[in-house]
């Protein structure tokens, strides 16, 4: 052999090399199912979407790779129903902007062409993005959006698995009642929301299950969100020292509504959240120690750990990648994917009606996910009626689980400052 | 509602204007002196609290001592996006106005963009500090102890600031160029040099309410985005260019803020500002103490 057959032989085995290698290449993006994921990735909420980020890849390294842990698609690798086909989530930032939520939909569905989409933290952005993927028949999960109007708009490829802020705050008012029967003094509440559709949500919910349930709503104060101050907003809520405050507040906003109150020299009586701010790690880096006693609700509740070793299992995955333990937002995150991905295999389609029908009739036992959750099934606003939600409270520097009853780990420190 | 409450919102009001006016001013300084209106002004002052708050990551130091360090620091920024950016910008042939407004948004967007990158977009918060977290108590009136501190820090930097532009060849430099951009070649001022050290002073002063407000405030890339809308209201209605206008204009705005929020829903509460603002507008187009 010359140097010159040499070469050539050379190039030839290059050749042939890449070759084989992109056609195996295109093998695999041929059998990838893309599935779009929107999320606040820059503006005042990046840190949200920084953290649903970890969570989402965390649930689709489970649902692509094998793992021993005893939730739906994590056995095999890939999705069996569709030839062992690998997920792949295509990211998009809406910046929590409802009008940039809709175009990056818009892009998702029509260039990249995926089979689903899954959002969105701001349940502003859920309302716009929904709306355009009911228009493309492709299913919509709302992972951590919470609010009620969301599954209320008669949309057909709607889902959503976690509990909406309705059975949130049915939830906190019967902890309420419970501790009223106990003997404590509960009469005045006061509501403390942002002005988006998030915060007015909630505090509607709030005020009508306030007054049916005979406590007094002595401030009701709606305030402009990332505002440089809310010195005034916290004066009324000092004037009107209600037993429990309730906020409804993103985290900049939970930030600051404590630094003010303790600025103000206020000790609120009792502080029962409507999660978001008050469930970011970032809040109680900042102003942890002015929040023990806090009272949020949550979907999820790392304790829960002890009784359900794959909680342990995917919280220790999701761990390694975002250095911080799964919380209300990322747990729902995680577990939409894994809806998703299921609902996908069971389709075995990429077919939008067709993945939409396996979503309605997904059955999954409550043992089957990493939630507190009884079960996940769909009713036919999509849903799931059996998300039930449970109270946390922040004491020793970590959150445990004081309602309901079957779950608790503890029982509740009330008043909070007393 | 009880005269203590409004005291109390009052003397708020007052608190967070002073720091209005001092973000306000360095915007207000640079416009007077070449007619560009700066659009990084905001990232200035979130270059400034993060300055702040990885010196004293680093050193242990407290952010008062630190203070002239982040002052320095942002004169220096300031300094650079003039020679690297602004220069350029204003030797556009055709419309520079336009020109300048889309290089200073886009060195807005950069800055934003770096911080997210290297800084991540999670909130800061400087947790320990001589200052952070007292409160003085006058009479049920609650006065945290890192905003009178930015206000004195306020009020000093206007007094410091008018003696620099009365009393100094500096100061009369500033103002010559001001009046004319031209003439002041022929008398031996190198415009540019002036221009340059312009910037560092504007950059330094938003550095100072960058480093007051880092004590009590979490800090985020986007963290300038609020302040410096109101900065750029408070400089409208004070006067484009009026240093003593960005002071009774940051006040006003403090103290209206304020008020609306507690006679309004406070979801409003920018509405009280901005009705001032047309109000002044319609009445005295110029602003307040405006000279244009």
């Amino acid at each position: 052999m010359n140097r010159r057959e040499v070469l050539l032989a050379g190039a030839a085995m290059s050749l042939a090399s890449t070759s084989l290698a992109s056609t195996r290449a295109f093998a695999q993006a041929g059998a990838e199912i893309p599935i779009g994921v929107i999320w606040p990735l820059s503006g005042p909420s990046a840190q949200i979407g920084v953290d649903a980020k970890h969570a989402l890849e965390t649930a689709a390294e489970i649902v692509n790779g094998s793992f021993d842990i005893d939730v739906p698609t994590a056995k095999n690798a890939g999705l069996a129903g569709l030839g062992n086909a690998k997920i792949k989530l295509i990211f998009a930032d809406h910046q929590g902007d409802p009008q940039k939520g809709r175009a990056e939909a818009e892009r998702l569905i029509t260039q990249d062409k995926v089979v689903a989409l899954v959002g969105a933290f701001h349940s502003s952005v859920s309302a716009t993005v929904s709306a355009s993927c009911e228009r493309y028949a492709i299913p919509y999960l709302a992972a951590d959006s919470s609010s009620p109007s969301l599954h209320r708009r008669n949309l057909k490829f709607f889902f959503r698995a976690a509990a909406h802020d309705e059975i949130f705050s049915q939830g906190m008012f019967d902890f309420l009642d419970a501790q009223k029967k106990a003997g404590k003094k509960i009469e005045t509440i006061g509501l403390f929301y942002e002005d988006t559709i998030f915060g007015t949500d909630s505090s509607n919910v709030q005020r009508k299950l306030a007054q049916d349930r005979g406590y007094k709503v002595v401030a009701d104060i709606k305030y402009r969100s990332n505002s440089p101050s809310l010195t005034s907003e916290v004066q009324q809520i000092k004037s009107a020292d209600p037993d429990v405050l309730m906020p409804s507040s993103y985290t900049t906003d939970s930030i600051l509504l404590m630094k003010t109150m303790d600025e103000l020299g206020y000790k609120p009586k009792n502080l029962v959240a409507q999660a978001a701010g008050f469930a970011d790690k970032a809040t109680f880096d900042a102003v942890g120690d002015k929040l023990t006693g806090l009272i949020s609700r949550a979907s999820f509740s790392i304790d829960m750990a002890a009784k359900r070793p794959s909680v342990a299992k995917v919280n220790e995955m999701f761990k390694a990648r975002a250095n911080r333990d799964l919380n209300d937002n990322t747990s729902r995150q995680l577990t939409s994917i894994l809806v998703l991905a299921d609902a996908i295999d069971r389709a075995k389609s990429t077919d939008g009606e067709k993945i939409r029908a396996a979503l309605a009739a997904t059955d999954t036992p409550g043992e089957k996910t990493i939630m507190p959750w009884k079960r996940i099934k769909f009713g036919e606003d999509g849903q799931n009626v059996d998300a039930d939600p449970v109270l946390i409270q922040y004491i020793g520097g970590k959150f445990v689980t004081v309602y309901p009853e079957n779950v608790a780990v503890a029982a509740a420190k009330w008043p909070m400052n007393g | 509602m009880t005269t203590q409450a409004f005291l109390q919102v009052l003397a708020s009001g007052i608190l967070i204007g002073l720091i209005y006016a001092l973000i306000a001013v360095g915007l207000s300084l640079i416009f007077g002196l070449m007619d560009v209106v700066n659009f990084a002004h905001g990232e200035f002052l979130m270059l400034a609290m993060y300055a702040m708050f990885g010196l004293v990551f680093v050193t242990a130091i407290d952010p008062v001592l630190l203070m002239p360090i982040v002052v320095g620091v942002m004169f220096v920024v300031g300094v650079a996006a003039y020679a690297g950016v602004i220069r350029f910008a204003m030797r556009a042939k055709a419309n520079p106005g336009m020109v300048q407004i889309f290089a200073t948004f886009g060195l807005a967007l950069v800055i934003q963009g770096l911080a997210q990158y290297f800084f991540t977009p999670d909130y800061r918060n400087i947790g320990n500090s001589w200052l952070g977290g007292k409160t003085l108590n006058l009479g049920g009136v609650y006065l945290p102890w890192p905003q009178i501190y930015g206000g004195v820090i306020s009020l000093l930097a206007f007094g410091g600031l008018y003696l620099l532009i009365t009393r100094t060849d500096f100061g009369k430099a500033l103002e010559a160029t001001r009046e004319d951009q031209g003439a002041v070649a022929l008398v031996g001022i190198d415009r540019n040099r002036v221009f340059a050290l312009g910037w560092g002073l504007g950059a330094a002063l938003v550095g100072l309410s960058g480093a007051v407000l880092a004590v009590f405030y979490y800090i985020y890339p986007q963290v300038g985005g609020p302040f410096a809308l109101i900065a750029y209201v408070t400089v409208a209605l004070g006067g484009f260019g009026s240093i003593f206008g960005a002071l009774v204009a940051g006040l006003i705005v403090g103290v209206v803020e304020a008020l609306t929020a507690l006679i309004l829903p406070p979801a409003l509460k920018s509405v009280g500002v901005y009705s001032l603002y047309l109000a002044v507008l319609f009445v005295r187009p110029s602003g307040l103490f405006g000279r244009l």
